[in-house]
This record gives C-alpha cells, structure tokens and sequence, in this order.
C-alpha cells in the first residue's frame, strides 16, 4: 500500500483539462485494496488488542499475588464472601473477555459462507463488524474483570484482620508432631535439648526430647 | 455502446462527459456503492465498487442487528477499470484500465429509501 501511494506515476504529466492530482487516485487505489484487506486488517488490531488485554490482566494478577493479603482467613465471614465473589466474579469476566478476544483475532470456528463474489464481500462484511464487536464486548469484559480485581485488593486491604490472639480460653496450643504419634498442649518451654508442653489442663507437663520432634505447628484449639 | 479505444497508458484525472452522466446506487442493505459508467478516456463501460470499511467509527454501543452506515455524501473518486490492456502500462501497476480516473457526485439519497 505504502509503495502504491509513494510512487508518483507516469503522470506527473499534465493532463488536458483537468490538474491532475494522482494523490486521490493513489487513496482511491488504497481504498479498494483495503476493501480486500479489510478484514486482514481487523484481525490484526484484534490481535494487538488481544495480547495487550492479555498483558494487562496479568500485570494486575501479578499485582494481586504480590500485594494482596495471602489468605482470606483472617477475614469477617462478610468480607470473606465478597472477596470470593468478586473474585469469582473477576474470573468469569476476564474468562469471557478473553475467549471474546481470541474469537475477535482468530474469528468464530465453523462459520461459512458461499464463496461468491457478492456473498463473500457481505461476509467479510459482516465479519469484519462481528469481529469488532467481539473486540469491544471483550473490551468492556476485561475492564470490569479488572475491576472486579482490584476491588477484591482493596477489600483485602481495607478491611480488618479479626484478631487471631484473642485470649482467655483459647490459649495458644501447639501441635507437636513426634515420631510416636502427635501430641497436643499448652506450649511451655522450647530449648534445644526438648519441648515441653502442658497438657490436661495444664496438669501435667510432657516433655519431649529434641529428637523426638518432627514438627511443631501452632493450632487454635487441640 | 461506445466500442473500447485502445490509449495508452497514462495516469491523469478526466472529465466526465455530461452526456454519459455516471450511475452511483446504493446496495441493500447500505453498505457499499456502485458506480457504473463509460470511462471518460477510453470509452468503455466500468464498473467501481466502495464499501463502508474498517476505518470508520463503531456506531452503537450495546444495540444488536446490521447497521447500515450513514450514506456517503459528496464525490466518489474512481478509476479506470476496463480491464482492456493499455500500452505503456508499468507491470508494477495495480491499475487494470487506462489510467483515467476521475470524480463521480453521489446523488443525494431520495427520501424513503434505505437509511
Ligand atoms: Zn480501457
Ligand atoms: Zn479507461
């Protein structure tokens, strides 16, 4: 295209009557081979918008791993709802902007036409004004899709963490994961040589030798 | 019907004969022109075709169905598309006519008719 508007033509020379300005038969040219291109065209702006779409949502699930809290445990059981439904929500927007932007590039599988001239001039046609509207639908999912994310951020960000160490009755229990089975307790002391932890009420003190310990977990209750 | 004269090949803007006014209708469904007609410097009918494309602006925003895009106002520029072979016509060229091209007014569209 750009070679058939750069080159000036044989017809620099002027005409009888009429100035001829080869500048509108260069763009006349250009529109008809656009009108073939057309649809090649789209397909490539969808494409661009595809990957950039594509970019754009990972960078704010990049953001999302990154800077959102780590689980939504901590969270009142409201919060703790709508934090999954938007993310839920966040899923299915950005699931069906994609697929609305792979089928705006790659176009809809199994579509047919006769292959006539007429018809196939409507067909890509049509095509071409299916495809951008599958581009801007995909469009305006994604947007929303990224909202619904950066709306589940803040919500995990704003809302506060229900404190964990209340206490009173629900001491701070430890698990301990021993060769001989898994004992449950008040954790007492930890040294290197042992881990002693009280159980029954705090009756009775187990002590369980270093090597014994496979792993001590804290646990809200035993 | 005026027999095809065989110019040379040259790329220059014509006028259009008053007595051989072109013909410019608009498709069905609105969306592409037909221009038909004899070219002014080689005598033979030709026909031109511009369809509504890519580069225009997406209209409605949730609305479904075919658009018909707002008809086309002022001149068609068209070129020579007779198809006869012209002496002196670069290989690299595109063109399938004698190189003439020239201006053709789209005829305001008549009340009632397509949108
Ligand atoms: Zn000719
Ligand atoms: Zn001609």
């Amino acid at each position: 295209m750009r070679c058939l508007l750069g080159r000036a033509g044989p017809a620099s020379r002027a005409g009888g009557g009429a100035v001829t300005d080869i500048a509108k038969k260069r763009y006349a040219q250009l529109g008809q081979q656009l009108q073939y291109d057309q649809l090649g065209t789209v397909r490539r702006q969808a494409e661009g918008w595809r990957n950039g779409l594509a970019g754009l949502t990972g960078l704010v699930g990049v953001v999302f791993v990154l800077k959102g809290r780590e689980s939504v445990a901590g969270m009142p059981g409201g919060w703790r709802w709508v934090t999954a439904l938007l993310l839920v929500l966040a899923f299915v927007l950005l699931l069906a902007g994609s697929l609305g932007a792979v089928r705006a590039a790659n176009g809809q599988v199994g579509q047919r036409v006769w292959l006539t001239g007429d018809r196939l001039l409507s067909g890509i046609l049509d095509e071409v004004e299916r495809t951008q509207d599958a581009l801007s639908t995909a469009r305006r999912l994604s947007v929303a899709g990224l909202c619904a994310i950066v709306a589940a951020i803040a919500v995990s960000w704003l809302v506060p963490v229900e404190t964990s160490a209340s206490p009173g009755s629900s001491g701070p229990y430890v698990l301990v994961n021993t060769t001989g089975g898994v004992r449950c307790g008040e954790l007492v002391l930890a040294d290197p040589e042992a881990v002693t932890i009280s159980t029954a009420g705090k009756k009775r003190w187990v002590r369980i030798p270093a090597a014994d310990v496979r792993s001590v977990t804290p646990a809200a209750r035993c | 019907m005026p027999d095809h004269v065989a110019t040379e090949f040259r790329e220059h803007e014509a006028e259009v004969r008053p007595d051989e006014p072109f013909t410019v209708t608009r498709s069905e469904d609105g969306r592409w022109y037909t221009v038909k007609g004899y070219c002014p410097t080689c005598r033979v009918d030709t026909v031109f075709r511009v369809s509504y494309g890519v580069l225009g602006p997406p209209k409605r925003l949730w609305g479904r169905g075919r658009r018909a895009p707002e008809p086309l106002t002022g001149d068609i520029p068209v070129y020579c598309q007779c198809g006869y072979p012209h002496a002196e016509r670069p290989p690299e060229s595109p063109d399938t006519g004698c190189g003439a091209f020239w201006d053709v007014p789209v005829p305001p569209p008549e009340p009632g008719a397509a949108p």
